[in-house]
């Protein structure tokens, strides 16, 4: 009978799919940032590579942004997680009623879109300088402060719904029986709630830090002149790939990964713990696997593993094989290069607008092609000058310039391939 | 008024004076500061001439409806369906990811609920939350990666030999509804394991024990049970998908616009604040009407949602 | 007046239009085991909170030792409650727990162990203080719950139904236990339960209640011996009940007319009876007993339906006509015999031990 509902072929298959389905794009994109091609792709796979993660490094608008998100998202966490605190205790012990409707108005901030948090912050803290008198560079105007408010606004209720479901199991009369043995409603506030919701707390200030981090959509509008590392990250997607965004995706699901070893391990101990085996269990009576099943040592182990990659990545950088490569790839790019010239001439007889754009595709800077210094035709100024790369010092941020194979093809289409965000001007408040 | 008060004095009963004002102010603040009055505000903005600086609050700064006739009729006062066109074609493609979110997440969530048990489980879990980890912009960059004109889909056809001319996939829009139905599929699969999940495992035997076959079972045992977590997982993906801005940016194709794109560019491009303002205001009450009228349609109330 | 006694002066409590508790007036002696019996949703509960605290009467007073309890909070009262699921602190140790009440006054961290750890000895547990309680086995909390409570040194203890999750066994062991604690303590003990059972082996006296109102007042022995309503008779113990109207009445006895025969019984409560009024007669199985005639005062003839047998007793199911008879005989070793199934019998009654009570509601609930 159960076999109907057990792990029959259908089952596995379908969840082979589904999760094919998740992790494949994830894989593909972890693998090409170690192919030496200068747009992120498998085939043809040139050349085992470090380098990517060195271009990465070197982003300065990307770890400017890093600097910016880090500071928004620590604020973020500060205020969000009373505020959604706060909502889940209301909710939690308001009439029926009364219940409903507040949760119907704090939930609101979720479903909204999230440009449109943005747009509402922006307006309304807008309209409170002006009432206060106060001008563009007060915090009205600072895209660091609309930021962390138009993010607390939904962020909040990620937290309040991570409360409330971890106060539906709090036992009410573990209150009572703290009021019945005396303590003051401060006390049994302080020491009997308190410490149940310390876990969703944990894990509250985790998923706001993140959601923070991650967000784009509300971000991109309240952040006006700066750039967080989402925003940094979005509009040089935008503008063309390469795969030092891959390895950023590398070093993510890296983390990602050991987080959750980690927190497995420490959730395994826990119920370990709780059913009180770990003393008859054979993993806690060998010293070494019961050092590799608790959660620190198992974070210790991993940071090992990390860092033997790290440190072996960067030897790699400077092999035999990329001098190899860079021989061959020279060869590759002469001919490349008469080919383009070829094109150009037939492109500038056609007298496109979008000449310039061509041009820095000419030079189809290769990560190995220091030499070809197409730095100077890079978009992005702020990475024009050389950055210092942990990784082998050859090699110039130029890499970072539009996808070559790109620019041909849809730059007409798209009337500005800088993007809006990249033109600071246009976010400035001072657009009345 | 008294019931504020009633409930605010329950809160000094129960947690002391210092944990009630602060639970008061807390929630006063986020109700009041950060949802209500910047909603008002945003309304109140889009009902204004878009004015130099030196001009607002003088004689010229009255409201208008000027920003909202732009949305169907242009500036030459005639119909004009650009935009609207743009608007139908996010709902309708919105209501496409949802549908197909349902239909991916439905059997994962029966799945992880009744059929995976132990490590299974927990690994499924953990399979399910790690890529939501990863920045949702580099999930669309992933597609971006895989349909590119040089991308991996590309790149593994040529060299295969199965088409000569690379197939744009970002033009055709197939990389932006992949990328889509991927970015929101957390937010589906777990209102629905949710409310499977309550369903207790002997119903399904005893369907199955009484001769019904497996399709008739999820009709008339699973699907009743999953409704709730349908409701609040479509309506979650169907708002996010609608309100998408990344996605679209980084996956549309150079003739698909996305709703949210035109308010970008009201704002960014065009600095008129005021457009964008009303644009955004449309967008919110079409979502949030048609998100209404499904839930009246299918009887499911708002507080499910998020639960 | 003793600073453990608790007078319920005409107490009523109601949510909304519904009425939990019911004008219950009654006076708890210091150091007395008081129990408050009645079924699920009596009110019993909602009484105890009215002691404790949690909520407040909506007409009456509650006083302990003399004194108004009015806007006094759970935590300025001399109770202390165990609740029905102990309401152990799942984070704290079990030291902690029975430490709470002192840390919440201020005495020191030192003291604190030194006293938590006097009370663990008390109810013989002196190695747990370490540990935490989901470590401790059902019968275990149970004793750290009232080393807490009295860890508050209350000078009334109240328990709401803190046995019911028990085993069988371990209920029956902590019956015993509670009594001990009570009598060397000299507390009051308020308990509630809805297990007669309890009620009847630990208490001083017991309370019934039903829909909220205090039914009847009493020792455990007139309790169940000599009920006073309808409901009292059939909730508390097994009872047969055999409805007839009034033949007569002469000074403690009624006699009722009922379909296996004229029936006599104690007059409960000093009523006084028409000849024709309906009534009902209880009568306990254990106070029936087969007899060889038909032809004596207070006998029924029966047909044998069936027979279980419990160890201690058989009970013996009989049919007299349309009444269901239920006879309980002690296994003494004598000889008696099996009962045929259909098998003609009869049993009889002193009229003493029987009841008789007026036909109402509370009968009907109950059965």
């Amino acid at each position: 009978m159960s076999k109907a509902n057990g792990a029959g072929a259908g089952t596995i298959s379908y969840s082979l799919f589904f999760f094919a389905f998740l992790f494949g794009p994830l894989i593909i994109m972890v693998v090409t940032a170690f192919n030496s091609s200068s747009f992120p792709r498998i085939t043809p796979w040139e050349c085992f590579t470090t380098d990517w993660f060195g271009v990465l490094v070197g982003n300065s608008r990307l770890m400017g942004g890093l600097g910016t998100s880090v500071i928004i998202g620590i604020g973020v966490v500060a205020l969000a997680v009373p505020i959604g605190l706060a909502g889940a205790l209301a909710l939690s012990e308001l009439s029926p009623r009364l219940r409903a409707t507040l949760y119907t108005v704090l939930i609101t901030p979720i479903l909204i879109p999230g440009v449109v948090l943005g747009i509402s912050t922006i307006v309304f803290w807008g309209l409170v300088g002006r009432a206060f008198g106060e001008d563009y560079a007060s915090a009205f105007y600072n895209g660091l402060f609309l930021t962390l408010i138009g993010q607390v606004t939904f962020i909040s209720a990620y937290a309040m719904l991570i409360f409330s479901a971890r106060l539906q199991r709090f036992d009410p009369t573990l209150t009572e029986a703290a009021l019945d043995l005396g303590a003051t409603p401060g006390q049994c506030f302080r020491k009997i709630l308190l410490p149940f919701l310390k876990p969703a707390i944990g894990s509250a200030a985790f998923l706001t830090l993140l959601a923070s981090f991650e967000n784009y959509n509300t971000t991109v509008f309240t952040i006006l002149s700066d750039s967080t590392f989402t925003t940094a990250l979005a509009s040089k997607v935008r503008l063309g790939t390469d795969p030092s965004l891959s390895a950023l995706a590398v070093i993510i699901i890296g983390l990602t990964l050991m987080g959750a070893m980690v927190h497995e391990a420490h959730t395994r101990r826990q119920s370990l713990l709780r059913s009180g085996k770990p003393k008859i269990s054979p993993l806690y009576a060998n010293p070494v696997t019961r050092v590799m099943t608790h959660p620190a040592g198992l974070a210790v182990i991993l940071i090992g593993i990390a860092a033997a990659l790290i440190y072996g990545g960067s030897q790699h950088d400077s092999s035999v094989c990329q001098a190899n490569i860079l021989a061959e790839k020279r060869a590759v790019q002469e001919q490349l290069l008469k080919e383009q010239r070829e094109r150009i001439r037939k492109q500038r007889e056609d007298a496109t607008p979008t000449a310039p754009a061509n041009g820095g595709a000419t030079n189809n800077p290769s990560p190995f092609g220091g030499a070809f210094k197409p730095g100077g035709l890079s978009p992005n100024k702020e990475t024009a000058p050389a950055n210092p790369s942990p990784f082998g010092g050859a090699f110039k941020p130029g890499g970072l310039a539009p996808k070559p194979e790109a620019a041909p093809a849809p730059a007409p289409a798209n009337p500005s391939p800088f993007g809006g965000a990249f033109k600071p001007n246009a976010l400035k408040p001072d657009s009345n | 008024m008294t019931a504020i008060r009633n409930a605010f004095n329950g809160f000094v009963g129960r947690h002391g004076m210092g944990a009630a004002i602060f639970i008061g102010a807390a929630v006063f603040f986020w109700v009041i500061f950060l949802i209500v009055l910047p909603q008002l505000a945003m309304l109140d903005y889009s009902f204004r001439h878009n004015l130099p600086r030196a001009d607002v609050g003088g004689p010229q700064d009255v409201y208008t409806i000027a920003n909202y006739s732009y949305f169907l009729l242009g500036n030459d006062s005639t119909l004009q369906t650009t935009d609207l066109a743009v608007l139908g074609k996010t709902m309708l493609a919105a209501v496409f990811v949802t549908l197909i979110d349902i239909a991916l997440c439905y059997p994962i969530a029966f799945i992880l609920a009744h059929s995976a048990t132990g490590v299974a489980t927990r690994l499924m879990v953990i399979g399910l939350i790690v890529p939501f980890w990863v920045n949702e912009i580099l999930r669309a960059f992933a597609f971006r990666v895989l349909f590119g004109a040089t991308g991996v889909i590309n790149g593994f056809g040529q060299s295969m030999g199965l088409w000569d001319v690379p197939i744009d996939f970002i033009r055709a829009d197939v990389a932006l509804y992949s990328g889509l139905t991927y970015a929101y599929i957390l937010l589906m699969v777990f209102p629905i394991y949710n409310a499977v999940e309550a369903l207790d495992r002997n119903q399904i035997e005893a369907a199955r024990d009484m001769g019904a076959s497996w399709w008739r079972v999820h009709w008339r045992v699973v699907l009743p049970v999953a409704k709730p977590g349908i409701a609040s997982g479509a309506t979650m993906v169907f708002m996010l998908t609608a309100g998408a801005l990344a996605a679209p940016q980084i996956l549309g194709g150079p003739s698909s616009l996305w709703f949210t794109q035109l308010i970008y560019q009201w704002f960014n491009q065009s600095a008129n604040w005021q457009r964008g303002s009303a644009y955004a205001v449309i967008l919110l009450v079409v979502c949030i009407g048609f998100v209404m009228l499904l839930m009246r349609v299918f009887k499911v109330n708002i507080g499910a949602i998020g639960r | 007046m003793s600073t453990r006694d608790v007078v319920l002066d005409h107490v009523s409590v109601r949510f909304g239009s519904y009425t939990a508790v019911d004008n219950a007036y009654l006076t708890i002696k210091g150091g007395e085991f008081f129990s408050f019996l009645g079924p699920s949703g009596c009110g019993k509960t909602t009484l105890l909170r009215v002691v404790s605290g949690f909520v407040d009467p909506s007409e009456g007073r509650v006083l302990i030792g003399g004194k108004d309890m009015a806007r006094i909070g759970p935590n300025k009262r001399p109770t202390a409650l165990i609740f029905q699921n102990l309401a152990l602190f799942p984070l704290m140790s079990v030291a902690d727990n029975i430490a709470f009440p002192l840390e919440v006054r201020g005495v020191g961290k030192k003291e604190r162990r030194k006293r938590a750890d006097g009370l663990l000895d008390m109810i013989a547990l002196p190695d747990v203080g370490d540990k935490k309680v989901h470590e401790l086995s059902g019968g275990q909390r149970q004793r750290v719950a009232i080393a807490r409570a009295l860890a508050v040194e209350p000078d009334i203890l109240l328990l709401d139904e803190p046995l019911s999750a028990l085993d069988l066994k371990l209920r029956h062991h902590m019956r015993t236990e509670l009594r001990a604690i009570q009598q060397r303590v000299g507390l009051t003990f308020i308990y509630i339960t809805h297990d007669q059972g309890e009620a009847l082996t630990m208490s001083d006296r017991v309370a019934v209640m039903n829909s909220g109102v205090i039914e009847q007042i009493g020792d455990p022995e007139s309790i169940y011996d000599r009920p006073k309503t309808p409901f009292v008779a059939s909730f508390v113990g097994e009872t047969n009940r055999i409805a007839g109207k009034v033949i007569s009445q002469s000074g403690e006895t009624t006699t009722l007319d009922t379909p296996a025969g004229p029936l006599s019984g104690r007059t409960a409560g000093g009523r006084h009876y028409k000849p024709g009024d309906e009534c009902l007669l209880f009568i306990r199985p254990e106070k029936l007993s087969l007899s060889p005639t038909a032809d004596a005062p207070n006998t029924i003839s029966a047909r044998c339906v069936k027979e279980e047998f419990e160890g201690s007793a058989r009970q013996v199911f009989l049919k007299a006509g349309e009444i269901d008879l239920r006879l309980s005989l002690v296994n003494s070793g004598l000889a008696e015999s099996r009962m045929a199934a259909d098998s003609a019998t009869n049993v009889s009654f002193t009229a003493s031990s029987a009841t008789v009570l007026p036909m109402g509601p509370g009968a009907e609930t109950s059965a």
